[in-house]
C-alpha cells in the first residue's frame, strides 16, 4: 500500500511562507492498495490537490470509485470536499463513511455544507454518484481488498479512528483525539478547563479506559500510526478541553501497541516549520529516552510512504484511477 | 483611511509555495478610519491573522482586554467570505463588541446563517453565544445607506449566486473606499446603481478572479475577469484600482500577469490617471 499526505494541518488552513515545508492545508490522507483500491481519510483542503491529481488523466475519466472515511465532520476535516474535482465528473462514484449519530444524518451534514447560502452547488447536484455509509463505533468491514476497523476517539462531538490493512501491511489514523485521562468528551460544549485536582467520576474513568484500550488495539502491530499531536504540553495545560493530544500521548499508545512507525499529524495552525521541526526533535528525544522501538516523523504535505507488498507493473497505475 | 489586505483569494484557501507573495488566505480586508474606527470587509481565513494582529500587545484597539469595537461587513455568505469568522480571536474576548452587517431578508436570517457555521457538527464552539464577545447582527438592504462607526456606508447588489453579493462604499469626509468582491456582471457590466456606488472612489477593490479565457470557461460562477474589473474602474472614474479575489489555482506569476493585463486595458483606454495594484496579503494602502 501507498500512503500519501495531502493536508497535515489542524483547525484552519494556513497559507504563507512560515508553513511552506510542512504545508498549510487541512487534513487529508490517501491510502491506495497495490491492486488500486483508493481510500481517502478526511476531506480537509488538502483533498483539492488530490482531486486535481486524479483528474489529470482524462483517458480514464468517469470510471472509477473512491472511498472517503471521515474521522468527524469538524470543518478542517470536510471543508475541501466541495472542491474535489472528481465529484463533478459523471460516472465516478464516491462512498462517504462516518460514524452514525442519533441526532443527525451524515447526508445532511454535507448537503447543508454545500447548500444555499454557503456554496453555489449542492453536493446532491454533483454529477458523480455519492453514497453515504454510517458506521457503528467499532465497525469492521471490507472495502474491496482492504480490511477496515474503527474505534471511537475522545473528541468534542466524538471522532472515529480507522485502521486500514492490505498488502500485508496496516496503517492507523488516529485524529482528532484528546488523551484518555482528564476529560471525557461527548456532545456538550466545554467552556473552560475543569479543576485539575478534581478526580474524574469513576464511570467516566472506566469509559475512557475502554476507549484507550480500543485505540491501543487498533494500533497493535501497525506499520504506521498517524496521530493527532496538535498540542505541546504547554498547550494541553491551557486547553485540555479542546480535544487534542501531545506527542507523548501518541508515543505511549504506540509503545503499548507495538507499532512500527509514528507520524505526528494535525499540526497546529500557529506552528511554523521551524517549530514543527523542534517538536519533532523533542519527540524523538523523548521516544529514545523511553526506548520506544519505532521510527518517528512529522507529516508534511507530499509525504509518501510505501508499506508491505509493492505495486507491480501489472497493477493499474493507482495515481490515475479516479477522475 | 488605511486599508489592509488580510486575505485576497477566492473560493478556498490556497497554501503552497506558489502563493507566497500575494497570499493564499480567503477574502478579508480591514479599513481603519482617521478617527481610528475599524471596519472589516468579509471574514475569509485572512481574518485569523487580522485577529492575531488586533490581539497583539502593541495594538491600540484594546481588543485584548475586552475594550475593542469593530464593524464587520459581509458581502455574502459563501464560505470564502465567512470561514475565518470562527478563527477571529477578538470574538472570544468578553467585552469586545462587533456590529455585523450583511445582505439578508432579515437580521434573524443573517444570524441563522452565521449560527449554521458554528453548529456542533462543524465546529466545537457550537454557537455564536459561546464566543464571548457582544455580537449585534443586522441585515442591510441594498441602496439604503447606514452610518457605521462614524462612516457613511452605501451599498448595492452585484449578481452572484442565488442572492447576489453586496458591494460596499465606505465614506468618511471626502474620502471613499469601495469593496466589490464577487461581481458576476452581465454583458453590459455593472448595473447603473452599482456604477453610481463605484463613481469617483479613491480606491476600488474589485473582484478580478479570472483571466478573460477562464471567465468564459466558468460563466456560471458569477465572478469577474480582470478586463471587467478594469472596465468598471474606467467607467466609474476611480483613482485607484486594487485587483482582488484571485482564483485559487493562480500562482503569484499568474497574478502578476493579471496586474499587467489591467494596466494595459487602462492604458489602452487612455485612463492613465487610474493607478492599478494587485491586492497582496499584509499590504496596506493609504487613502
Amino acid at each position: 500500500m501507498r500512503v500519501r499526505f495531502w493536508g497535515v494541518r489542524g483547525s484552519v488552513p494556513v497559507p504563507g511562507d512560515k508553513t511552506e515545508r510542512y504545508g498549510g492545508n487541512t487534513s487529508c490522507v490517501e491510502v491506495t492498495s497495490a491492486s488500486g483500491t483508493r481510500i481517502i481519510v478526511d476531506a480537509g483542503t488538502g483533498i483539492r490537490r488530490l482531486g486535481k491529481d486524479l483528474m489529470r488523466d482524462e483517458s480514464e475519466s468517469g470510471k472509477e470509485v473512491a472511498h472517503l472515511l471521515i474521522s468527524h465532520t469538524h470543518w478542517d476535516h470536510i471543508q475541501g470536499l466541495p472542491f474535489f474535482a472528481p465529484l463533478y465528473q459523471s460516472g465516478n462514484h464516491l462512498y462517504v463513511y462516518a460514524r452514525r449519530r442519533d441526532d443527525l444524518h451524515l447526508r445532511t451534514v454535507f448537503t447543508s455544507q454545500t447548500g444555499d447560502p454557503y456554496f453555489p452547488t449542492s453536493i446532491e447536484e454533483a454529477k458523480a454518484q455519492i453514497s453515504f455509509r454510517e458506521l457503528a463505533d467499532s465497525a469492521r468491514f471490507e472495502i474491496a481488498d482492504v480490511q477496515v476497523a474503527c474505534t471511537r476517539l475522545n473528541h468534542p462531538y466524538v471522532a472515529t479512528a480507522y485502521r486500514l490493512s492490505v498488502d500485508g501491511a496496516s496503517v492507523a489514523y488516529v485524529s482528532d483525539t484528546a488523551p484518555f485521562s482528564d476529560i471525557l468528551f461527548e456532545n456538550e460544549f466545554i467552556a473552560r478547563p475543569p479543576m485539575t485536582l478534581r478526580p474524574l467520576p469513576e464511570v467516566d474513568r472506566a469509559k475512557l479506559g475502554l476507549m484507550r484500550d480500543g485505540v491501543v488495539r487498533l494500533c497493535e502491530g501497525a506499520d504506521l500510526v498517524i496521530y493527532d499531536t496538535m498540542f505541546t504540553p504547554q498547550d494541553y495545560q491551557k486547553f485540555p478541553h479542546y480535544g487534542h493530544s501531545r506527542p507523548r500521548d501518541a508515543i505511549d499508545v504506540c509503545r503499548e501497541a507495538g507499532a512500527n512507525r509514528l507520524i505526528l499529524f494535525h499540526h497546529a495552525p500557529e506552528r511554523s516549520d521551524a517549530e514543527v521541526d523542534s517538536i519533532l526533535a523533542d519527540a524523538r528525544v523523548e521516544a529514545s529516552r523511553l526506548r520506544a522501538p519505532f521510527t518517528l516523523d512529522a507529516a508534511y504535505e507530499g509525504m509518501e510512504i510505501e508499506l508491505g507488498k509493492p505495486r507491480t507493473e501489472s497493477s493499474p497505475p493507482t495515481q490515475r484511477r479516479l477522475g | 483611511m488605511e486599508v489592509t489586505f488580510w486575505g485576497v483569494r477566492g473560493s478556498i484557501p490556497a497554501p503552497g509555495p506558489g502563493t507566497i507573495r500575494y497570499g493564499g488566505n480567503t477574502s478579508c480586508v480591514s479599513v481603519r478610519t482617521a478617527e481610528n474606527a475599524l471596519l472589516i470587509l468579509d471574514c475569509g481565513t485572512g481574518a485569523r491573522n487580522l485577529g492575531l494582529a488586533l490581539l497583539a500587545e502593541d495594538s491600540p484597539d484594546r481588543f485584548a482586554s475586552g475594550g475593542g469595537e469593530a464593524a464587520i461587513l459581509l458581502s455574502h455568505a459563501h464560505w470564502d467570505h465567512i470561514q475565518g469568522f470562527p478563527f477571529f480571536g477578538p470574538l472570544y474576548v468578553p467585552g469586545n463588541t462587533f456590529w455585523i452587517y450583511g445582505p439578508a431578508e432579515s437580521s434573524a436570517l443573517l444570524e441563522g446563517i452565521l449560527e449554521g457555521q458554528m453548529a456542533p457538527q462543524y465546529f466545537p464552539v457550537q454557537t455564536l453565544k459561546n464566543m464571548g464577545a457582544r455580537i449585534d447582527i443586522a441585515a442591510m438592504t441594498a441602496g439604503q445607506p447606514r452610518e457605521i462607526l462614524g462612516c457613511v456606508v452605501k451599498t448595492a447588489l452585484n449578481p452572484h449566486g442565488r442572492a447576489g453579493a453586496m458591494a460596499f462604499r465606505i465614506e468618511q469626509g471626502e474620502r471613499s473606499v469601495v469593496y466589490a468582491s464577487d461581481a458576476g456582471y452581465g454583458p453590459g457590466g455593472p448595473a447603473p446603481d452599482v456604477l453610481a456606488l463605484y463613481r469617483g472612489a479613491d480606491l476600488l477593490i474589485h473582484d478580478s478572479t479570472y483571466t478573460p479565457a477562464d471567465r468564459l470557461r466558468y460563466p456560471e460562477r458569477g465572478l469577474a475577469s480582470v478586463v471587467e474589473a478594469a472596465a468598471a474602474a474606467i467607467r466609474a472614474g476611480v483613482r485607484k484600482l486594487a485587483l482582488f479575489h484571485y482564483d485559487q489555482d493562480y500562482s503569484d506569476t499568474d497574478v502578476d500577469a493579471l496586474v499587467e493585463h489591467a494596466r494595459r486595458e487602462i492604458g489602452a483606454a487612455g485612463a492613465t490617471s487610474i493607478e492599478v495594484c494587485g491586492a497582496a496579503e499584509g499590504s496596506t494602502l493609504t487613502v
